[in-house]
């Protein structure tokens, strides 16, 4: 083959993927706010899940620092008074990813879990299976042996990586 | 290149029966196991999917003279795997349920095997409007099997036919056809679904079997019949050479 083959190889690959990115990207700009809105939704319904519907978000932090492995947001919840905190957790294994809200009252109890984006090749098997169950109290959090172990183990360290930064309070201090 | 009378009609038929992705070439079992609980995601998945094979298959006949030989399976994997993050991007932004629901499934459009081998054996061959055409039939076809499979799950796992849930610009509705208490989930599960598409491709083989039958019956009998014609033929000639 001359190596003019070989530039137009190249060339036809490199416009492909130029115009592959720049759709994608346009797509992007159309997209990214619905997208974000959809997800702070997501967080509100998460949140009332936990909480009760009158339940409102006083303040938000962020964990910039990578303090935490999973939890990346902390909520303060109020109702009339301040109830309790609401942490936002991402985390992914092998399956796929997965966002919760892990909620906890003003005793550092923990009240319950949400949610919000499961992208788990499991995920019908773990939300079933593991998460349900938990919410219900009819399942211990370290009781991982489900159809979607994997993705069970997960949401079970994002849960307790919530339970220390809870503990924890960095950001008060 | 003279074209067959009624090609583009046999064209468009062949996806949905004939050679239906899923119950004869049995490709795409995947996503059709996994999203095909209940008939709002199945009819999601069938159109994600369509949007996406119709797409690719056009594009891709647009540039079959511009893409080389050996830079073919690449540049077919880039075209498909965009318009995926496309359809993915706008199902997140506008039917998040949608999004939800059928999750990592969205993603694994890029590597069904419907779309890539539609995209090698016909459209990078053929031209935009057969492509078109064959690629409409194909995503129609796939999306009449899964959401065949998905109205027996629905109805025998749990006895009721839903919808709106997904699809929220729909008035939600639902419909009892079986009483709950005698819906079986194993029909929701994935035994359930390994089940439903077993026993549609069992009837389907029998079907196809008796038709088979019945036309090697037919050809028989037209053999038989020609047979004695023939018997009858000669009789009449050695009958006529005798009086002769």
């Amino acid at each position: 083959m001359d190596k003019k083959h070989y530039i137009i190889v190249s060339v036809t690959l490199g416009v492909i993927a130029a115009s592959a990115a720049a759709l994608i990207g346009l797509t992007n700009l159309i997209t990214k706010n619905r997208i974000e809105e959809n997800k702070k939704i997501k967080i509100n319904n998460g949140i009332a899940e936990i909480f009760g519907k009158e339940a409102l978000i006083q303040n938000e932090y962020s964990f910039e620092n990578n303090e935490y492995q999973y939890v990346n947001y902390v909520y303060e919840i109020q109702k009339e008074n301040m109830i309790g905190y609401a942490f936002k957790t991402e985390g992914s294994n092998m399956y796929g990813k997965i966002s919760l809200i892990v909620g906890f009252d003003n005793a550092n109890s923990f009240v319950s879990l949400s949610i919000v984006e499961d992208e788990q090749t499991y995920a019908t098997a773990l939300e079933d299976d593991y998460v349900a169950p938990l919410i219900s109290g009819s399942r211990d959090l370290d009781d991982v042996s489900c159809g979607a172990t994997f993705g069970a183990k997960l949401v079970r360290d994002m849960v307790n990586d919530a339970k220390k930064a809870n503990e924890e309070k960095v950001w008060i201090k | 290149m003279k074209r067959e009378k009624g090609y583009t009609k046999k064209n468009f038929l062949k996806g949905i029966i004939a050679e239906n992705p899923l119950f004869v070439s049995i490709l795409g079992t995947c996503p059709a196991l996994a999203t095909t609980k209940t008939i709002e995601a199945a009819l999601g998945m069938g159109i994600l999917f369509t949007i996406v094979l119709i797409c690719s298959s056009v594009l891709v006949s647009l540039l079959r003279k511009v893409i080389s030989e050996e830079i073919r399976t690449p540049a077919y994997i880039v075209i498909i795997a965009t318009f995926v993050t496309i359809v993915k991007m706008f199902t997140n932004a506008f039917l998040p349920e949608l999004f939800s629901t059928l999750g990592v499934f969205i993603s694994l459009i890029v590597v069904n095997c419907i779309v890539l081998g539609r995209a090698e054996a016909y459209a990078s061959k053929n031209n935009v409007f057969d492509s078109f055409i064959d690629a409409l039939g194909m995503g129609l076809g796939y999306t009449l099997a899964i959401l065949s499979m998905a109205l027996f799950r629905e109805i025998l796992g749990t006895g009721a036919i839903s919808f709106g849930k997904i699809f929220y610009f729909i008035p939600y509705f639902k419909l009892q056809i079986i009483p709950k208490n005698y819906a079986l989930s194993i029909f929701q599960n994935p035994a359930g679904a390994f089940i439903v598409f077993g026993v549609i491709l069992a009837v389907i083989a029998f079907i196809t079997n008796r038709k088979k039958e019945y036309q090697a019956y037919l050809a028989r009998q037209e053999k038989i019949r020609k047979a004695e014609e023939a018997k009858k033929l000669a009789a009449q000639k050695v009958a006529e050479g005798g009086n002769k």
